[in-house]
């Protein structure tokens, strides 16, 4: 069984986002960039995945300058090979165009079972793994946990809203977007990492993507902060008539 | 065959068999030790020596615990001046009509009396007394070793008495009868002859059997040792010699192994570490005075070094080896350790438990397997540089409420350069605290200034949870931003910080003069720099184990309290033997698995037992964080208030001290 997870580096929230004010770009070299907590939990997962059924595990970036680590980061975790998509990228590529080198690389590439994190900072709607597995016309599911191997089958529990969550199997290949591995991700010692990145090689694959049609994104703000809570004091009578009142003021309800 | 034939045959042939019991035992450990690590253990060798004679002859560490010092002070001495008799009865058996003489005789007769007395102590210690801290050692081993002894000596009594009877029978040569002076032959000699046992027949079967009880039960003794925890008979004073000389908060002295600190395998360990193991006496006292134990938490050092001898023995015995870190000790055990150096300081062997027990964290942590917030704070680290999560810029915010502002070291020359430390500009209930430590410094004059978002936490506790590579990285990115500021020397707040910048940045060649700020103050309130105002309070004071312990500064916090007139009074536990707060070595970020009583707790609860304390002296910013905590859930918060020396230096001195401190009054 070979399993590819697709990762990618997305600013690190912790950091303020650099945003140039006159022209509303966001400043991607100003920013600090750190592996996609969901692609974390994919990366987990496949290695639980390969520590119960013996799969090789690839891990894949496309190549927007500052991938290196990430990978090495995920090698000296446990995953077998690392591959790096060499083409027109930088920090600024869309997901859409990221998917398009991803679904190329796999075509040459094939794979028994692509796992994703779920959704990304950067990708909130989770395009990454449902565009990848439409480009190649492979069966795909989102907000997956629990992925075990069955023969030539996979099984994976989907969350679905209001406590629901069904058991789901499917032939491969497939491509599934993690929400959560089995364990938390593991560690990875700055040590393995660095031994990692003396002893491994990333392999490098040049991959051209045509023009492929993207959102234009005009332009960013930074969110204004608009007033302060007001804290409605009283008892449970007063509190409501309060909040019926303003929801009236507002033209929220009818009445 | 003569008796005295049979006898000298058998000194003989045991002595040879049990000799060559021991020495090959010794020779398996000494193959196990050629294979480890190397670790010099032959600088300071003036000091070496010294501190060896006071810990041996003097038994320092031993008489801590006065009691159990005595008892082992009267079968230690006995043990070397037995050795007076050893020599005198095989040369007494081999040459005819030898005598050691009265005067060493009565020295004999003496220590043949002490050790009795410690022999009867030491089992009214294991019988009756039963200290928490032999639990889980092996108690069976302690009983035949003490009634060997007791044979050993009543033996010397015995074949002495009977010897002026058997001398002719046995030696064919004739005895002067023996004198007063030694007293316990003489007495029994005497009693024999009342007794009627001076016949030729039944003279010779006394001598025998004394002869057997003493020089046949050593040999026996010599070859049970070195399967036994008495190993410590031959190993102590050596493992002692090679303790640990350079600085005790440096964990990781250079040479750094090539391959990492991780200890996986037996040979992960230095050759002192294998000694250390065959040297432990299961006396427990690193046991007794463990925060994790004491919280009920399963580690206890000893059953570590207990836990890793037997596995050892296994394995020289051809069983297939066992991964030590999680295999052999587990995980729950090494992660409860707060490094806090009890232990060590406790051990009256100096065995060294920390390093090992962050060796073996060091290789979980190369399988990932790690303390899911603790991970979090190492992500961080690497990361921005702290353990709050917080981003890299926000490191200075704290000096946003000062009215002057501090000067930026990386940019012109300072007198002091203060390394405030993640816990000093991070915590929002810290922060009043470190801006009065600016202040004070600002009402002494001092030229100082801060690296701002150049500092990055030093990396002491990283270092700790066994992550290397981080701690290396930190302290490579604090070396790069000291370099290029200009000061005469670092002041810090937090004594982690201050153990990475004097003890472990020097494998980098780092050597700037750094002190804590309980050292610096003493110094300004002796330059004349405070006007102080007697405080009139009467207070305790906690010794955080990384200032303390790790660094050996008692005084100057004492002094500076002292300074501001606190009538301070000592917790039972202070000084080198000070409890730990419970947050040490990464513990503050854990989950607490298993804690039944937390340390910090038990520490309020210790300085409440102080008649008319109402204050809680600190000096370390994780101390307040703790102390604070652990007084609100004991639920003495009118009782006990935590203050940091800062504190009571500030109102000392006249300065006003935010609401938000705990103030003095």
């Amino acid at each position: 069984m070979r399993i590819l997870v697709l990762t990618k580096s997305v600013p690190d929230l912790v950091e303020e986002l650099v945003l140039d004010e006159d022209s509303g770009e966001l400043l991607h070299d100003e920013m600090t960039y750190v592996p996609s907590e969901w692609d974390d939990h994919a990366v987990e997962e496949a290695l639980l995945i390969k520590e119960d059924s013996n799969a090789d595990v690839t891990v894949l970036a496309v190549d927007t300058g500052d991938v290196d680590n990430m990978l090495f980061t995920a090698l000296a975790k446990g995953a077998d090979r690392a591959i790096k998509l060499q083409g027109d990228f930088d920090l600024s590529t869309s997901n859409r165009k990221r998917a398009q080198a991803i679904a190329h690389y796999v075509k040459e590439n094939p794979y028994d079972l692509i796992l994703s994190g779920v959704q990304a900072i950067d990708d909130i709607d989770g395009q990454i793994p449902a565009m990848v597995a439409g480009l190649l016309g492979m069966p795909h599911a989102s907000v997956v946990t629990d992925v075990r191997l069955d023969g030539d089958r996979v099984h994976f529990h989907q969350e679905y809203g209001g406590g629901l969550q069904a058991e789901l199997a499917s032939q491969t290949p497939v491509v599934l977007g993690i929400q959560a591995a089995r364990k938390p991700p593991r560690y990875a010692s700055i040590a393995k990492v660095r031994q990692m990145m003396k002893s491994s090689v990333l392999e490098e694959v040049e991959v051209a993507v045509e023009e492929v049609p993207e959102l234009e994104i005009r332009r960013f703000f930074k969110p204004v902060a608009a007033g302060h809570a007001e804290m409605i004091d009283g008892d449970a009578e007063e509190v409501a008539e309060r909040i019926v009142s303003i929801l009236k003021e507002r033209n929220l309800v009818r009445g | 065959m003569a008796l005295r034939d049979v006898l000298m045959a058998a000194t003989i042939i045991m002595f040879v068999a049990a000799g060559a019991i021991f020495s090959r035992r010794f020779w398996n450990i000494y193959q196990v030790m050629k294979k480890s690590r190397p670790t010099n253990r032959s600088d300071r060798l003036g000091e070496r020596l010294t501190s060896t004679f006071i810990q041996v002859f003097a038994h320092k560490r031993m008489l801590k615990i006065r009691y159990s010092g005595v008892l082992h002070l009267f079968i230690f001495s006995g043990f070397v001046v037995l050795l007076i008799d050893v020599v005198g009865s095989i040369l007494q058996l081999f040459v005819a009509g030898f005598s050691i003489g009265p005067v060493l005789g009565m020295i004999v007769d003496i220590w043949v009396c002490l050790v009795l007395i410690g022999v009867v102590m030491a089992i009214y210690q294991r019988a009756v007394i039963k200290p928490e801290r032999y639990h889980g050692s092996d108690e069976t081993d302690g009983y035949i070793i003490l009634g060997m002894i007791t044979m050993i000596v009543i033996g010397i009594a015995i074949h002495e008495s009977f010897y002026p009877y058997a001398a002719i029978p046995v030696f064919g040569v004739k005895s002067a009868p023996i004198g007063a002076m030694e007293f316990l032959a003489y007495g029994l000699s005497h009693l024999w002859a009342t007794l009627g046992w001076t016949a030729p027949r039944a003279a010779s079967i006394g001598y025998a059997v004394g002869y057997a009880m003493d020089i046949l039960v050593i040999w026996i003794f010599l070859a049970y040792l070195p399967y036994s925890k008495h190993l410590h008979v031959f190993l102590a004073i050596p493992n002692i010699f090679v303790r640990k000389m350079r600085p005790p908060g440096e964990l990781v002295p250079s040479p750094v192994p090539e391959e990492g600190i991780a200890i996986r395998s037996f040979g992960d360990l230095s050759w002192k570490d294998v000694m250390d193991l065959y040297t432990c006496t299961e006396c427990g006292r690193c046991q007794a005075v463990c925060p994790a134990h004491a919280a009920g938490q399963a580690l206890s050092p000893k059953m570590i070094i207990l836990e890793l001898r037997e596995a050892l023995k296994k394995e020289l015995a051809g069983g297939e080896p066992i991964p030590l870190a999680g295999g052999v000790v587990s995980q729950e055990e090494l992660w409860a350790c707060t490094t806090c150096g009890a232990c060590m300081e406790a051990c009256p062997v100096f065995i060294e438990h920390v390093p090992k027990i962050v060796g073996m964290r060091a290789a979980l942590l190369e399988d990932g397997e790690i303390d899911k917030s603790a991970q979090k704070v190492l992500v961080g680290w690497d990361r921005q540089g702290n353990s709050f999560g917080q981003p890299l810029k926000k490191r200075p915010q704290w000096t946003k409420g000062l009215d002057v502002a501090i000067k930026d070291a990386r940019r012109e020359p300072v007198d002091w350069l203060w390394f405030v430390g993640d816990f000093a500009s991070y915590d929002p209930r810290l922060q009043d605290l470190t801006r009065l430590v600016a202040q004070l410094l600002q009402r002494a004059e001092v030229d100082f200034g801060i690296l701002y978002d150049g500092e990055s936490n030093s990396g002491n506790d990283a270092l700790r949870i066994g992550e290397f590579g981080l701690f290396e990285a930190l302290a490579q990115k604090n070396l790069a931003k000291l370099e290029e500021a200009q000061y005469n020397m670092i002041f810090t707040t937090d004594p982690h910080s201050l153990n990475a910048l004097k003890n472990e940045y020097v494998k980098y060649g780092f050597d700037r003069p750094v002190k804590h700020y309980t050292e610096a103050f003493v110094d300004l309130i002796e330059g004349g720099k405070f006007d102080l105002k007697p405080l009139g309070i009467r207070a305790t004071y906690h010794d955080p184990c990384y200032l303390g312990r790790w660094n050996r500064i008692f005084d100057a916090p004492r002094e500076l309290i002292k300074r501001v007139g606190v009538d301070l009074v000592e917790m039972p536990r202070h000084g080198e033997n000070s409890f730990c707060c419970g947050a040490g070595g990464g513990r503050i970020w854990m989950e607490e698995v298993g804690i039944k009583e937390r340390p910090a707790d038990q520490r309020i609860k210790e300085a409440l037992t102080l008649e008319g304390v109402t204050h809680f002296v600190v000096a370390c910013p994780k101390d307040v964080a703790m102390f604070t905590a652990a007084v609100a859930s004991t639920g003495n918060e009118g009782r006990l208030r935590v203050v940091d020396v800062a504190e009571l230096l500030a109102e000392a001195a006249g300065l006003g001290i935010p609401d938000k401190l705990v103030a003095t009054r």
